[in-house]
């Protein structure tokens, strides 16, 4: 087991935003976390990635407990992480970015080859790399996280929304690289509000609702549940 | 309209100064730096035939003491430069630099002069180190709890910072001397080829120099330090920190050490303020002082070294160089009492109409033009 959480809660001051969530991520696997808006998802990327505390619960990765570390050696421990609203860094350009993404990385060799590897996957991106994050469009900036957490060559990767805000051919797209992306060996958990995406393409999937999991099973018996048909999938 | 013109001027300037084959910038900067340190000799003026005195605009002021004019202008300058690190490359809003300066000063002044309770009577240049180090462990006491939050806490804590060390100096009568001050603060070393002390009363030149040289160095170890990985790990944290948390880069460590390596430089400046002054006291550390040299930072572009200098300088400079104005004018007006109203209107003004400074930063512009993406009302509501 890659990553696994128990019975995780956090507070936001005194507003309880997860009530106990416990899921696990198996190497190789693409896990879905669906939801509707402030059902706690992000909240939960959060937590994983280091960026909020959490009030009670455990995050084990690799087999260590990373509950209190710190989000920077989450990263050197193989957690990667696009973040909701991409978090691009405006003033940097698309190679700043991405050796952003290095950050933590000193072999200088592999970081030349993923960044080879991160413009063959997203074309777009070598035809941008002198202008500056600020400037690209949003599927561009989208592109962009994603190739930028690639970068760190995580375990794991964290992907917040990658649908968010793109047209539909782009949400193909993008979802068609995740798909890639995973089968090249990395273990992905996705949050998405595009439920039928997300759960058409991961191999299992938790729906969240106000800070509790109140479903779990593979991504193609959840496409099947009545309730979440209904809940997520706009169809009776 | 006026904006796109002028980038495309700057930006000009840039791509044929970066073309310029490197011997010939290197000989530019050399030259600029050999003027700076002919800047405050008589004998230039009158071998360029200005006639001392008489001419309000040359560039000299006539008011007050010139080369005294640049000492105060390369104090400014090294201070825009210091507070540039923590303002300009981390993006930390510190209101209380002063703060610092005033510790540098204040340091020096007991440690060495004869009145000084403490009765150390150290020399000038032992005190120096002791004074920067002193500054540099109170930048992290301070930044220490502050830096772990987000958001305006710091411009709060540095605020009350500046001011209660400016309101202590004045009360305590003890140590401090309240606002009588702590006279008798020795010069710094050397004894020129004529005998006599190279640090005198009268000669504000050699306190220029000595400035212009610190400056000097503190930019060559700035600048080194902006294009390294910590330079590069201030970039990310100022742009967005959370971005910087997932790349992997302790953020909170980086801000400590941006702050505190401000807060350094401003301890030496204040040491050397104290050496050239021989009397300080609390009215020399006034809040406004920390404005002004925040003012400087972000009109010269925060996040460029050369556009702090350039704004440390107009900030300071150019007020004493209108003082005759009023006198050309035949009223009775000083333009460097209006120093604050002036520079308070020119910062407004200038977060209008150019945010990112007069000299600005690469990035720096490209950030604003991204806030300003922002302010308008977003579709997408980001979800919890």
């Amino acid at each position: 087991m890659l990553l696994e959480i128990n019975d995780l809660t956090l507070l936001y001051g005194r507003i309880q935003a997860l009530h106990g969530i416990s899921l696990h991520v198996d190497e190789g696997e693409v896990v879905a976390l669906i939801g509707a808006n402030g059902a706690g998802k992000t909240t939960t990327m959060r937590a994983i990635s280091g960026l909020r505390p959490v009030a009670s619960g455990s995050i084990v990765f690799d087999g260590t407990d990373v509950t209190r570390m710190r989000a920077d050696l989450r990263v050197v421990r193989g957690i990667g992480q696009a973040p909701e609203g991409r978090g691009v860094f405006p003033g940097m350009t698309v190679v700043e970015n991405l050796e952003m993404g290095a950050y933590t990385r000193k072999d200088r060799s592999g970081v030349a080859e993923d960044m080879k590897m991160v413009m063959d996957l997203f074309p777009r991106l070598h035809e941008r790399r002198k202008q500056a994050g600020g400037t690209l469009s949003g599927g561009e900036q989208q592109m962009l996280a994603v190739g930028r957490a690639l970068m760190a060559r995580p375990k794991l990767l964290l992907l917040d929304e990658p649908s968010m805000g793109l047209a539909p051919m782009l949400i193909q797209q993008i979802f068609e690289i995740i798909t890639r992306i995973n089968e090249q060996g990395t273990t992905i958990l996705l949050v998405e509000q595009n439920a039928q995406q997300a759960l058409s393409r991961a191999h299992r999937g938790y729906v969240l609702e106000t800070g509790r999991i109140v479903k779990e099973g593979t991504g193609r018996d959840l496409l099947h549940d009545p309730a979440v048909k209904e809940a997520y999938l706009g169809v009776a | 309209m006026t904006a796109t013109v002028d980038k495309k001027r700057t930006a000009g300037f840039r791509s044929r100064w970066a073309a310029m084959p490197k011997q010939v910038r290197w000989a530019a900067i050399a030259a600029l730096i050999v003027l700076l340190y002919i800047l405050p000799n008589k004998w230039f003026y009158e071998y360029l035939g200005f006639p001392i005195g008489s001419d309000y605009f040359a560039f000299y002021t006539t008011r007050s003491d010139f080369a005294g004019v640049l000492f105060d202008t390369a104090v400014f300058v090294l201070l825009a430069v210091g507070l540039n690190v923590v303002v300009g490359f981390a993006g930390l809003l510190d209101l209380g630099y002063f703060g610092f300066y005033a510790l540098g000063a204040y340091t020096v002044a007991l440690l060495t002069s004869p009145e000084s309770r403490f009765g150390t009577n150290w020399p000038w240049l032992a005190a120096v180190p002791l004074a920067v180090m002193v500054a540099m462990v109170s930048g992290v006491i301070l930044g220490g709890p502050t830096l772990r939050l987000r958001g305006d806490y710091l411009a709060i804590v540095t605020l009350g910072f500046a001011e209660m060390i400016r309101l202590y100096a004045a009360r305590n009568e003890g140590v401090l001397q309240g606002q009588r001050g702590i006279p008798a603060i020795p010069h710094p070393p050397g004894t020129g080829s004529d005998g006599k002390p190279l640090f005198g009363v009268v000669d504000a030149r050699p306190y220029y120099w000595l400035m212009l040289t610190l400056i000097l160095i503190v930019l060559l170890l700035v600048r080194n330090l902006a294009n390294s990985r910590v330079g590069r790990a201030w970039v990310a944290i100022r742009e967005d920190e959370d971005a910087a948390e997932i790349m992997g880069v302790p953020t909170f460590k980086y801000k400590l050490w941006a702050f505190a390596i401000g807060a350094a430089v401003a301890g030496l400046t204040g040491a050397v303020f104290a050496g050239k002054q021989t009397f300080i006291n609390s009215d020399q550390f006034v809040l406004e002082s920390s404005i002004l040299v925040l003012a400087a930072v972000i009109l010269g572009g925060a996040g460029n070294i050369k556009g702090a200098i350039v704004g440390g300088a107009v900030t300071w400079y150019l007020p004493e160089w209108l003082r005759g104005i009023g006198d050309l004018l035949g009223v009775e007006f000083d333009a460097a009492e209006y120093r604050i109203l002036v520079f308070g209107l020119v910062v407004i003004v200038m977060m209008i109409f150019r945010p990112q400074g007069l000299v600005p930063n690469r990035r720096r512009a490209a950030e604003f033009a991204d806030r300003r993406k922002e302010a308008v009302p977003q579709e997408t509501v980001p979800n919890e």
